[in-house]
């Protein structure tokens, strides 16, 4: 039944190769048209992704999962990679060479993040890993022309690799220590034989690390706010959505099923790193005045508050990075379709040139003023309700744990202080008076993707049961308490 | 000591200096050659462990192709010997501390005798089928992934590396 697990995958990787070959054979006039039909495409896939069901053993020799937790992210992988190509279709114009093998690259690199939704062993977690992050790489230098492209390219680059050098280097330790790369056998060994002595604790931290670089969280975020600016558009919005839940779900599969028996080692360090992260993400976007680079900071800060359900390790947490994650994608891909329609007319990414945007575009300004708020989390949009439960887990856990009243304290004056930056951008929206006031264009797929979105954000917000129940379906896997 | 430790302590020793060389050198090509030689005593240090067909594949992929073409884009590009640069104290120091800080940790959990768990201790073989034969059969999957991997790469270098945009 191998080859059922991995029938999502192989659908990507057809779609992928078959617009390679037909630009080289029959370039598409144009292509714009080709990737709104990509787009599609991956959409019927998500669609088809229903059909398939959960399964309770592993497929290739253990090294592959589809169970409930693997097909929440495949689906949310999907729903991303089916509005980033909208969204680069959108783009395209202003990619001077290779639009579609773009278009073939961001499908590949879905393709590595729903086997990375499936990882069950650190080999494949390895490969899936690096799958992701070249085909970023690449992504993120694609506007060859512009400096800021090629710097966010190189950097992603060079701390990437020693990112992927630290965590094979931790893997060889938790191999050698325990004799097994497979997730359940570790969390049998480790169950049986307690906790191996300090060159297991040293590798798993050099796997953490490598994740951490994933996520962005401190100590390992500085890249974020200059590849977030420089990287095109939708890659930063395919990296803020599709790479950070990648992470997540690595984070969570290893931590929750590999390592839950030594969670008295990595409880108590991803508290302080998740307070680190949110501090450092909320007050460092306070001062930015480009768009793409406070969303940077903000995703640093993101990566904090979903830190601190890992870091709670119970089913509540679990559950509620797993809301969190779905509703981050809608509200991030909102945002950053209409800094796309904005920057395609006026050409600045710098919140000023957002000035007056619920006047030139009523629906961009509407769009983007409700993705920020639903970032900073104002009732009734569903940020609220993934903050919401990812508190409530943090104080669930503080009920044996005391010291997690930190956590909750720094979280609390995040949200304060991220109020602040966020409204900011919604002053600019309808406060602000701009100098040009022309009316800005959408085209129809950006006010339908847009649609789906602000739809997605407003009704997880207020019913929030359809989601809720899908994600602790998910979660219920680690079979946590 | 024995001809074991012996050729041990030469390898390693021997191959530390040579990455240190590739990082050192200013002319290119002659960085290139130091990570040939370091590939060489690498391979040494696998000869030592029992892994011959490791070895001799750290050899012939690593030394002979991967190095090759190494070579061949040096001449290509034509890069001249790089300008002496400017030494970044701030970065010099953080770098230093930070390797010296991984150095000291790897030191006190090597410094103590290693104590695996019961399922980790099984004789250890590397011979050809020991290696060959799980890619095939038990790690199919992330092997043919790797096999995605190298073509989004493909398509990345031609892509940037295309002199002219149309």
């Amino acid at each position: 039944m191998s080859i059922y697990a991995i029938q999502l995958e192989i659908l990507l990787v057809i779609l992928g190769i078959s617009t390679l070959l037909t630009d080289a054979f029959k370039p598409a006039g144009d292509k714009r048209r080709l990737g709104l039909t990509l787009g599609v495409l991956v959409g019927v896939v998500f669609c088809f992704s229903f059909l398939l069901k959960a399964q309770t053993d592993t497929a290739f020799h253990g090294l592959y999962r589809l169970d409930a937790f693997a097909l929440y992210f495949k689906r949310l992988f999907l729903v991303a990679t089916a509005l980033v190509l909208v969204m680069s279709a959108e783009f395209a114009k202003r990619i001077e060479s290779g639009v579609a093998e773009f278009y073939a690259l961001v499908l590949f690199a879905a393709t590595g993040m729903l086997l990375i939704a499936s990882v069950n062993d650190f080999v494949l977690l390895f490969v899936a890993l690096e799958l992701v992050t070249i085909t970023f790489y690449i992504l993120a230098s694609y506007l060859r022309r512009q400096v800021t492209s090629l710097e966010a390219g190189t950097k992603y680059l060079i701390l990437g690799a020693l990112s992927s050098g630290f965590t094979v280097y931790g893997i060889a330790y938790v191999f050698g220590t325990t004799g097994t790369t497979n997730f359940d056998s570790l969390a049998a060994a480790l169950r049986t034989g307690g906790i191996p002595n300090g060159a297991f604790t040293f590798g798993m931290l050099l796997v953490l690390t490598g994740l951490g670089f994933k996520i962005a969280s401190v100590p390992f975020q500085i890249w974020a706010p200059d590849v977030y600016q420089g990287a095109p558009t939708p890659v930063t919005a395919f990296l803020a959505v599709g790479s950070k839940a990648a992470g997540f779900a690595l984070l969570l599969r290893v931590l929750l099923a590999g390592l839950l028996p030594v969670q008295g080692v990595w409880a108590l360090l991803l508290l302080v790193l998740a307070g680190a992260t949110l501090a450092y993400g909320n007050l460092g976007a306070l001062p930015q005045r480009n768009l793409k680079r406070l969303l940077g900071y903000s995703s640093i800060g993101h990566a904090g508050y979903m830190l601190m359900g890992i870091a709670a390790v119970n089913a509540l947490g679990a559950g509620a990075v797993l809301f969190y994650l779905g509703q981050y994608a809608f509200t991030n891909l909102c945002a950053f379709l209409a800094i796309v329609a904005v920057t395609n007319a006026t050409g600045t990414e710098e919140i000023d040139g957002f000035a007056g945007l619920g006047k030139r575009a009523p629906i961009l300004g509407l769009a983007l003023f409700l993705a920020m708020a639903s970032l900073a989390g104002v009732p009734p949009l569903s940020g609220f309700f993934g903050k919401f439960q990812l508190f409530a887990a943090v104080v669930e856990a503080a009920q044996t744990d005391s010291r997690y009243y930190w956590l909750a304290a720094v979280g609390a004056a995040a949200v304060v202080v991220s109020l602040y930056f966020y409204f900011n951008v919604a002053r600019a929206i309808y406060l602000q008076e701009a100098e040009d006031n022309s009316a800005i264009p959408v085209t129809a797929p950006v006010r339908v993707a847009l649609w789906i979105c602000m739809a997605a954000m407003i009704g997880f917000g207020i019913f929030q049961r359809p989601l809720v129940e899908m994600a602790v379906t998910a979660a219920s896997v680690f079979g946590l308490k | 000591m024995n001809v074991h430790d012996t050729l041990f302590w030469f390898f390693s020793i021997a191959m530390l200096l040579s990455g240190v060389l590739v990082i050192a050198n200013r002319n290119p090509v002659n960085s290139a050659m130091c990570l040939v030689l370091l590939f060489v005593f690498m391979a040494g240090l696998f000869l030592l462990l029992d892994a011959i067909f490791l070895a001799v594949i750290q050899i012939l992929v690593y030394a002979g192709a991967v190095m090759v073409l190494f070579l061949f884009v040096l001449m290509l590009l034509d890069i001249k010997a790089s300008e002496r640069r400017r030494i970044l104290w701030l970065g010099l120091i953080g770098g230093l501390a930070v390797a010296g800080a991984f150095v000291w940790e790897l030191a006190m959990i090597l410094g103590k005798p290693l104590k695996p768990l019961a399922s980790a201790d099984k004789p250890f073989h590397a011979g050809l089928t020991d290696v060959v034969k799980p890619l095939f059969t038990k790690y199919m999957l992330p092997f043919e992934v790797t096999a995605l991997l190298l073509l989004v790469a493909m398509v990345g270098v031609v892509l940037l590396s295309k002199k002219e945009l149309r």
